[in-house]
């Protein structure tokens, strides 16, 4: 009987998030124009970098360690990765605090941090299929060489660190949106500094193993590595089996590094929110 | 001459107020500036470390490729120094705040334009200009003087072709209350010229210098000082910034008689 109750109760739980979801689905669908324009600048982002890299390694030459089809596949894994890794809902959250909405959530029987993390799920679900459309007019419009890979543990390895990847930035943007707690007047100045830092640092620009080798070290130690160049790196086969474990290991700590931040500025935030206006 | 003082003392009056409001608020102006610094930085790094290792770039030399950059920063930060103003139209026109600029006796194309100048580029600007000076004055590029005429004027036909584009944007966001997606998918293009064009294939490159101009815009100017742009396209470019005003100010007068005040 009591396991009946508690099935219940957990079935409950989970519709309350997707309806979450199905709402944030319904959001977009609202707005459009404005997701179609959004997806038009990532996909010009995208381009600039494919060209830019295509005049660099022309076919049948090598540098930095990666020949042509190295690199491109490089460019556009990050595209299609970055649509829904670097992307997350959690932006809002500074909004929600500065402007006093976050009121109606704390008095709702609901997680706020489960509630953003639901969020995100339609928003990576529509980047990825808005990416993964840029990315097929490329291929098939200039049929850039690019590698398949066909292991099955790789493609396995590649899967569990895009999602720890997804998990640690969504703590890491969860954090950096709670910044407005204490200055509810200026909750895009830090993000964007923060956005700047993050993206160089993740390899969205150039994979980071072009870097000098005491640079690319101490990267290594970052948790901004492990959000795109690392993923990438495993798909693209240059790690060894033991490399990518101590990557995993690597990305865990800073999971826990930032959901126990985020969690611990929640809490300070909520003691010091004064709900201005509201 | 009456009428440009006027609104030279009009631009310089906006100009204090925005001034006053960016700068006000020290975190978000350390923070902005920082953050403006820094991605010029990343990138000019990357393209150091990049073009360093390959030597060429589409031809070009390291120093040729940094120039086409700093060039393009230049323009950039020209545009949006002056023209920020466009980034809020947009509130003007769904709280039906336009009818007040309507009404007053300036002209409403040239106050939507100026409402806002911004302080943070006036502040990269300069750094910009001093690191240009020293990296021309310690570089090996080739420089004359007629190259130097030239790059000027083509800077201010380049500017002329971004403010048309800004026009039309304006008359964009009255016809359809939209302007902030249009604006930053055209700053994504033009960021397509932090690098040299040539860089771009056929037919992309030919879109570039023709239909969205990018290539006029930022890599021309750049070419004028090096010494590598032909007289025709030197014409080319100035015939291209008359014909996109002109094609501006038809749509925004268009735009002005679609406008129907919304709110109020």
């Amino acid at each position: 009987m009591k396991r009946l109750f508690e099935n219940c109760l957990r079935a409950r739980i989970m519709r309350k998030y997707l309806q979450v979801i199905r709402i944030t689905f319904q959001e977009y669908f609202v707005y459009r124009l404005n997701f179609i324009f959004w997806r038009l600048r990532a996909f010009i982002q995208l381009l600039v970098l494919y060209f830019l890299w295509l005049a660099v390694i022309p076919q049948g030459t090598t540098i930095f360690g990666y020949d042509q089809a190295k690199i491109l596949t490089y460019i556009l894994g990050t595209s299609i990765i970055r649509s829904f890794i670097l992307s997350s809902r959690s932006v809002d959250v500074a909004g929600e605090v500065s402007s006093g909405v976050l009121s109606n959530f704390l008095l709702k029987p609901i997680n706020y941090l489960g509630r953003w993390l639901a969020k995100d799920i339609p928003d990576k679900i529509l980047n990825l299929f808005f990416s993964i459309i840029g990315v097929s007019l490329i291929l098939i419009f200039l049929r850039p060489p690019i590698i398949i890979q066909n292991n099955p543990l790789i493609i396995f390895l590649t899967i569990i660190t895009i999602i720890l990847g997804m998990i640690l930035f969504f703590y890491l943007s969860f954090s950096l949106s709670l910044s407005a707690f204490w200055t509810p007047e200026n909750v895009w100045p830090p993000r964007f500094l923060a956005m700047i830092i993050i993206e160089f640092l993740a390899g969205s620009l150039f994979p980071l193993d072009i870097l000098p080798a005491g640079v690319f070290k101490t990267l290594k130690l970052l948790p901004f590595t492990y959000l795109l160049f690392f993923p990438l790196n495993v798909y693209l086969g240059k790690l060894t089996l033991q490399e990518i474990f101590i990557g995993i290991f690597i990305s865990l700590f800073w999971i826990l590094v930032f959901w126990q931040l985020a969690k611990a500025l929640f809490r300070l935030g909520v003691k010091s929110y004064v709900a201005w206006g509201r | 001459m009456k009428v440009f003082k006027k609104y030279l003392k009009v631009w310089l009056k906006l100009t204090a107020l925005a001034f006053s409001i960016d700068l006000s608020n020290r975190f978000t102006a350390i923070f902005a500036i920082t953050g403006k610094v820094i991605r010029f930085l990343f990138f000019l790094g990357f393209l150091f470390l990049l073009v360093g290792r390959t030597e060429t770039l589409a031809g070009y030399d390291l120093y040729q490729v940094v120039f086409f950059f700093l060039t393009f920063n230049l323009i950039d930060i020209l545009i949006q120094f002056f023209l920020r103003g466009v980034y809020y139209f947009r509130g003007l026109i769904v709280s039906g705040d336009f009818d007040l600029v309507l009404v007053k006796p300036i002209n409403p194309l040239f106050r939507s334009l100026f409402q806002r100048t911004d302080a943070y580029d006036f502040l990269t600007f300069i750094a910009l200009i001093v690191y240009m000076i020293i990296f021309i004055a310690t570089g090996n590029l080739v420089i004359t003087p007629l190259g130097v005429i030239l790059y000027l004027v083509l800077i201010i036909s380049s500017f002329i072709l971004g403010l048309a584009f800004h026009i039309g944007f304006l008359a964009f966001g009255i016809l359809t209350t939209e302007i902030e997606n249009i604006v930053w998918i055209y700053r994504d293009l033009s960021s397509m010229g932090r690098i040299p064009i040539d860089v771009y294939r056929e037919p992309l490159r030919t879109f570039l210098t023709v239909v969205v101009p990018v290539a006029v815009i930022v890599t021309f100017p750049a070419k004028a000082l090096m010494g590598l742009l032909s007289w025709q396209w030197v014409v080319f470019s100035l015939v291209m910034s008359g014909l996109f005003l002109f094609v501006s100010l038809r749509f925004w007068k268009y735009a002005l008689t679609q406008y129907s005040s919304a709110s109020s």
